[in-house]
């Protein structure tokens, strides 16, 4: 009881952040506009190369064009999840620069979660919708699925996010110990960005280093490879397995900042 | 002139001031240059061809749009706006200074310094991947390719600065420049050679800037074009570059006009 309670109460929490935020981010409505129409124009057009590719080339690596298009879609799927809940890690190096961290600290609520889930971008909306729906019609064209691939898939998917959130808590963690934020985020998006493809185009040692060190394979090929059932049931139990070892790492390293931290800028 | 040369110089002190700033963004570059690369390496794997792209053509391309990329595509006069809104570019105004020959001194001394970067970055590409490389010998290409990438460097300063000069009439000024930044990346032939676009949007994309950014030089330099296409190219090339410097110039005059230095 306590603990739905405790939930209703973050969640009440983080619904009243997003809206503050909202408001902040439609204070002008041609800008959150463009802004919108450019990411749906990215996507469009990342989604357009892929079928231009496709119908120059039978096959890449093996897999058709709908699995092509789902590896993609997965990765836009995690991709914008992180950018919708995580968005406030984007405005950390602000808060530690200027002292803000300190009252954050100093706040009844817990300051990892504040400074997570402090404000999600709902102009991430449309395109995490349109995502979905794509994802819909490309599994329907990549052939005869079972639930059981489906759950597996959406399974992997949660678990892709929670790797997700557990880069940003380092990027966080190093931002409380150096100030240095941006660059290592968009550095980990940019490897992210790798997992577009299968991450069977990629040679060894890179292959390994993306499944494992950084796991992007984890985090988007599997979830995939899994809806085609291409993924054995030992790879789903590494997956949650690398999951929750880096959750379990990166909150192990945020206590280590937080003992680090010298409020220099306050 | 010595200004300027002192102000690109300067640019320079700055990225070294936030070096491990400049060492990430050119990481993030070389991040993005595998991912391309290793992705046209299973499409076309070697003996196979794709509209008339053998895998040491294509290869040659996307490490060609690479250093192409940190040439062109690189300038600060993204800043533009942001200087007119928060009322900086008032103390530009006041000073004996060109506004647009500082901004170019900038670009150029951003340019060199990712040249550099860009040169030894490729070099160890060269030699971790060993990719098949095709180098051009025929001294008519070498000499019209640089011509084409003289262009393009004018049309993309000129472009950048044109929309920086929003900053006069709205606060509005990354979100239009995230559209572009988007449009660029995908029309001006980074990600792949436009030529395996559909023929009747190659045949639009033909008559526009973006067209002349990357594309363009590179098919000159893998030596695809005929000479009548490449002055044809040129001519459409230059035809934009004095296009935009010109709407610049009426814009910028129409800006100063409105522009109250608020922020100031």
């Amino acid at each position: 009881m306590e603990d739905k309670l405790s939930f209703l109460k973050y969640f009440k929490l983080w619904w009243m952040m997003t809206f503050m935020v909202s408001q902040n981010a439609f204070v002008s409505r041609f800008g959150a506009v463009l802004f919108v129409f450019g990411k749906l124009i990215r996507f469009s057009f990342f989604l357009f190369f892929l079928l231009i590719i496709a119908s120059r080339t039978n096959a890449i690596v093996g897999y058709t064009i709908w699995q092509i298009i789902l590896f993609y879609l997965t990765f836009n799927i995690i991709d914008s999840l992180a950018q919708f809940f995580l968005r406030e890690v984007y405005r950390f190096r602000n808060y530690v620069v200027s002292g803000d961290f300190d009252y954050f600290l100093t706040k009844p609520v817990p300051a990892l979660f504040r400074l997570l889930f402090g404000g999600s971008d709902i102009l991430d909306i449309p395109i995490l919708l349109l995502s979905s729906v794509f994802i819909y019609v490309a599994l329907s064209h990549i052939g005869p699925l079972t639930i059981l691939n489906i759950l597996i898939y959406l399974g992997l998917l949660i678990n892709g996010f929670v790797i997700m959130l557990s880069f940003h808590i380092l990027v966080l963690s190093i931002g409380v110990i150096t100030t240095e934020v941006d660059n290592t985020l968009w550095l980990f998006r940019d490897i992210t960005q790798m997992g577009r493809f299968p991450i069977d185009i990629y040679q060894n040692p890179l292959r390994s280093f993306i499944t494992f060190i950084i796991p992007v394979g984890v985090m988007v090929t599997f979830p995939a490879k899994a809806a085609m059932g291409l993924l054995s049931f030992s790879s789903v139990l590494i997956s949650v397995g690398i999951g929750a070892a880096f959750l379990y790492l990166s909150i192990m390293f945020w206590r280590f900042s937080l003992k680090k931290y010298s409020s220099a800028s306050s | 002139m010595k200004k300027y040369y002192i102000i690109a110089r300067n640019t320079w002190d700055e990225v070294f001031t936030y070096r491990a700033s400049f060492v990430m963004w050119r990481v993030r570059n070389i991040i993005q240059l595998i991912s391309i690369y290793f992705l046209w390496s299973v499409i076309l794997p070697p003996g196979k061809t794709l509209l008339g792209y053998s895998q040491s053509l294509m290869l040659t391309y996307i490490l060609g749009t690479s250093l192409l990329d940190s040439i062109v595509l690189s300038s600060r006069t993204y800043i533009v706006g942001e200087e007119i809104n928060n009322g900086n570019l008032m103390n530009f105004l006041l000073r004996p200074i060109n506004y647009f020959a500082y901004w170019f001194a900038k670009d150029a001394g951003d340019k060199l310094m990712n040249i550099c970067f860009s040169a030894v970055e490729l070099t160890l590409i060269f030699l971790v991947l060993r990719p098949p490389f095709f180098l051009q010998t025929n001294i008519f290409y070498i000499f019209f390719f640089i011509c084409s990438v003289i262009l393009s460097l004018f049309n993309y300063f000129f472009l950048n600065f044109l929309l920086g000069l929003i900053g006069f009439w709205s606060p509005e000024v990354w979100a239009p420049r995230f559209i572009f930044i988007t449009v660029l990346g995908f029309f001006a032939g980074s990600l792949f050679p436009l030529d395996i676009l559909p023929q009747a949007i190659y045949n639009i994309m033909k008559f526009l800037p973006f067209f002349y950014l990357l594309y363009f030089p590179l098919k000159v330099y893998l030596g695809q074009l005929s000479f009548l296409e490449i002055t044809s190219g040129l001519l459409i090339s230059s035809f934009w570059a004095f296009g935009i410097y010109f709407l610049v110039n009426i814009i910028w005059k129409k800006g100063l006009k409105s522009y109250t230095a608020y922020g100031r």
